[in-house]
């Protein structure tokens, strides 16, 4: 009697439905069609979205290092600098809108994942956040009282400001490489989906090893709350979990669609969700509300000219700018995308070993699974 | 001649535009054809400024012997109740002009049938004889027949025959109702006479009655004869439904309130209850068939159907608030459903459809159409009569002048008020909240939709006919004050009895006191 077998060939498993793109990313394209229309849009909206995400960032990263435990934070989207005119322009709402990194950042902590989020709930992270509590709360019986009551809901704050600073650290870095990828358009050394996904992928591979950490000074003295020591680093640490939390689960907000959690409409299993930037839709965008328009709206007063031109090309010209930033965006993200699979492969796209090529098949694979639902077909369209 | 001129400015203006010269640019007919509605709602102004509201008879009398051996005088004139209506008619008149296709097909014939119905209706309004009223309610047909059968949908032909075979049967029954008034009452002339039916019978009465109220059911329309108008407004152009909603269907339940109501009283007080009950299923009918509609404008047009019945059941309570109310509803519902069919063409012009199981979240801020749907939803809650519009102030006098005479129908036709806001909240749910979709999601992938913006152009007219539903809801007084003492004056026993007969003009003799009028004073 023959032995119970598994004869499938590593070959075989090269059948799935997404299969084109795989080889298209295997081949250093991306799964963005290349066309010169796509990278006018992805390169135009990278350009604005450097320029919002380095706000984004400096606030982020003022945030967790002035506003430490600061449960009234009144002005943290000021920078330290109060003065009337920022206030009334505040109100008047022409502002960035730094709600939207925060919005970011909570989807970040709440999906976890990566050296960030295990280095926060060791004992090493506690025992210095303790000390950091500590001293902050010194002589403020107060917020000692509180403490004691709920002794959690501090330390819960302080990992809030390390990713507030994990992602304020993480945008640093994107928003200079996305703004040097404008320049070299601009001086025509980047012409092609395929370059534009190569200068991110070696901007994030360059950056990979960055350390990310985080310390706050209190009455003169420095509190490592992420130490160097504890080894988290820009590309695993912070970079992969943003693309899996912002990009492919994201949360389900309250827009035109209702969600009935009860029911299961939610995914229980936080894995498997897929609300995303890859998933957004951008036809609601624009309407009060849903969180992605607070980006849009940033990005509207930073488009470059011959971006703002082509959308006013469109039928509706002005009128429904931001949703065709969003449409851009989700393009650009799908570059990014494509960037940082390149970037995780297990082993080299070229590699000639089989048992290489199937690892590599099949991480890629894995992704794609979850692409399915995602707007990826639509950006193939060439309509706007 | 201040009334000829509202009859002879669109008159005029038909011949002119039907020969405007061929070499000149087709647009030029449409422009022409608006500073003629518009010289004609100015002169319609003109008159209500000048118009004395504290007297309750006929103002402006013109009277020209015409045919003497059929009774037929050119004589016109304009009370309470024709005045509102002459004004909103030359309004949605000159809006359904300016709101047509600059790029109609022959344009020449188009406008002009439209001047001739704004002329029709202006005299209808006016006339103060049968012939000549009836002679301006069937000129209005051809034109109309005429517009839905050249510039209609698909089924135009269907619909614009049953239009015609219905309203002609209305016609006859009108013209034997009349010929009744004056073989029956013994006089020779057709001159609007509320004594006319003092000689009559009960019977007699009521048998004209009956005519008179199948004749104008048709027209305005009542269950069970309204099957013609929710075919003729889905085959219609928007302009041309604006014009029959807003207008024509007027023209039927302003004869139920002059001939029946003014010139039979003693039969209508006979049948008002039966009349209050018609006006009930009327209104039922009309709400509930609304509910199961899935075509927006067959929606509006069974409102219409709805909201028309309140004006019969106010008619039939008779109270002095009550004909106020049929007054105020007339313009109310005017205003409202001119708004509704104008949305409801700009929504089927952007999006090509106005079916609602396919038309979601058009109220989306950017590639919908966020205007419309605003104006859409102050639309429905004004034709729900939400307060602070026109539609709460006429809807509320109708059941407040109704209420003590006919409590149960009242309460009735009140459930009919809460079916708008089902029917109407249905509609703006599907059609303007949720994720925009203009076509059921298929397997096929396709780019986001984008609609095409509204031009500033076809916004106007809406907006301005919500401006008017806004500012006469907080402010009524300035549209019931053109009909107040008129109304007062039909019904009233304390003016009547106060006025020396001396002075009692002839038209107003009828409306004594009468035995049976209901005893509302509070008002």
């Amino acid at each position: 009697m023959l032995p119970m077998t598994n004869t499938l060939s590593p070959n075989l498993v090269n059948d799935h439905p997404l299969q084109p793109f795989i080889e298209r990313l295997l081949k250093a394209e991306a799964l963005l069609p290349d066309t010169e229309i796509n990278v006018l849009e992805v390169v135009g909206i990278l350009k604005s979205y450097g320029v919002v995400l380095d706000a984004y960032a400096v606030n982020l990263k003022y945030i967790a290092d002035h506003q430490f435990l600061l449960l009234f934070p009144f002005f943290k989207y000021f920078n330290g600098d109060i003065t009337l005119n920022k206030l009334l322009k505040h109100w008047w709402h022409d502002r960035i809108n730094y709600e939207y990194a925060e919005y970011c950042m909570r989807t970040m902590l709440w999906h976890g994942g990566g050296g960030l989020d295990a280095y926060l709930d060791s004992d090493e992270f506690q025992q210095n956040c303790d000390r950091a509590i500590q001293a902050k709360l010194k002589g403020n019986w107060l917020m000692q009282t509180l403490h004691r009551l709920f002794p959690d809901f501090l330390p819960e704050q302080v990992r809030q400001s390390a990713y507030y600073s994990g992602l304020g650290q993480f945008w640093t870095v994107m928003s200079e490489m996305f703004l040097t990828l404008s320049d070299l358009y601009d001086q025509q050394r980047i012409t092609s989906i395929p370059e534009v996904v190569a200068h991110i992928k070696d901007g994030l591979v360059a950056a990979a090893s960055l350390p990310i950490t985080y310390s706050v000074e209190i009455r003169g003295d420095r509190h490592d709350l992420l130490p160097a020591s504890a080894g988290l680093t820009f590309l695993m640490d912070t970079a992969v979990p943003y693309v899996e939390a912002v990009f492919f689960r994201g949360t389900p907000f309250l827009g035109t669609v209702s969600y009935n959690a009860q029911v299961q409409q939610i995914s229980p299993d936080q894995s498997r969700f897929a609300y995303g930037a890859l998933y957004a839709d951008p036809v609601p965008v624009g309407g009060a509300g849903i969180p992605p328009t607070l980006l849009m709206q940033d990005m509207r007063h930073f488009l470059p000219d011959y971006l703002a031109d082509y959308y006013r090309q469109g039928l509706r010209g002005d009128e429904d700018v931001r949703v065709q930033i969003t449409q851009s965006f989700q393009k650009s993200m799908f570059c990014v995308t494509s960037a940082a699979l390149q970037g995780l492969l297990p082993h080299p796209a070229t590699t000639e070993v089989p048992a290489e090529q199937a690892a590599n098949q099949a991480f890629l694979a894995t992704w794609m699974d979850r692409l399915m639902s995602s707007r990826l077909a639509v950006v193939q369209l060439a309509e706007r | 001649m201040m009334l000829s001129a509202l009859i002879l400015i669109p008159l005029v203006g038909t011949v002119i535009v039907s020969l405007w010269p061929h070499h000149r640019p087709a647009k030029e007919v449409g422009q022409v054809a608006l500073l003629v509605q518009v010289l004609s709602l100015v002169g319609a102004i003109v008159v209500a400024t000048r118009f004395d509201i504290q007297q309750p008879d006929l103002q402006f009398v013109e009277s020209l012997p015409w045919i003497d051996a059929l009774g037929l005088t050119y004589q016109l004139g304009v009370d309470g109740l024709s005045m509102p209506l002459l004004v909103i008619n030359s309004l949605l008149g000159a809006i359904a002009v300016y709101a047509s296709a600059a790029t109609i097909q022959r344009p020449r014939l188009y406008f002009s049938l439209m001047l001739l119905i704004n002329m029709a209706v202006a005299g209808a309004f006016l006339a103060q004889n049968l012939i000549l009223f009836f002679i301006f309610y069937e000129l209005e047909l051809i034109p109309l027949y005429l517009l839905i059968a050249i510039w209609g949908g698909a089924r135009r032909g269907y619909a614009a025959t049953k239009f015609l075979i219905y309203t002609a049967t209305s016609g006859i029954l009108i013209l034997g109702g009349f010929l009744g008034f004056v073989w029956l009452g013994g006089t020779g002339s057709f001159n609007y006479d509320a004594t006319l039916a003092q000689s009559m019978t009960l019977w007699q009465q009521g048998t004209i009655l009956i005519a008179i109220l199948i004749g104008f059911g048709i027209k305005i329309p009542l269950f069970p004869f309204h099957t013609w108008l929710p075919d003729a407004h889905v085959e219609a152009s928007t302009p041309v439904s604006v014009l029959l909603a807003g207008v024509l269907l007027k023209l039927g339940t302003y004869g139920i309130v002059r001939f029946g109501l003014q010139m039979l009283p003693d039969a209508w007080a006979f049948f008002a209850p039966w009349l209050a009950v018609w006006a009930v299923v009327s209104v039922l009918y009309g709400s509930l068939a609304a509910i199961a509609q899935t075509d927006m404008k067959k929606m509006v047009a069974y409102s219409s159907i709805g909201h028309m019945g309140y004006i019969l059941l106010a008619a039939a309570a008779a109270t002095p608030l009550a004909i106020l109310g049929t007054v105020l509803q007339m313009v109310s519902h005017g205003l409202i459903s001119g708004l509704l069919f104008l949305l409801v063409g700009i929504v089927y012009k952007t999006t090509g459809t106005r079916d609602l199981t396919v038309l979601r979240g058009l109220l989306n801020p950017e590639r919908g159409l966020p205007l419309v749907g605003s104006l859409m939803i102050l639309g429905v809650m004004a034709s729900a009569g939400i307060p602070g519009m026109v539609g709460f102030i006429s809807e509320f006098i109708v059941f407040r002048g109704s209420f003590l005479t006919f409590p149960v129908p009242t309460l009735l036709c009140m459930v009919g008020a809460g079916l708008t806001a089902v029917y109407f909240l249905l509609l703006v749910n599907r059609v303007f909240f949720g994720r925009l979709a203009i076509a059921l999601p298929s397997d096929k992938v396709e780019p986001d939709v984008m609609l095409p913006p509204v031009a500033w152009r076809d916004r106007l007219p809406a907006i301005a006919l919500a401006l008017l539903i806004v500012v006469l809801g907080l402010q009524p007084h300035w549209l019931s004050r053109w009909s107040e003492v008129t109304t007062l004056a039909w019904r009233s026993p304390s003016v009547a009895i106060a006025q020396p007969p001396s002075t009692t003009p002839p038209s107003m003799a009828g409306f004594a006191p009468l035995p049976f009028t209901p005893d509302v004073t509070d008002d």
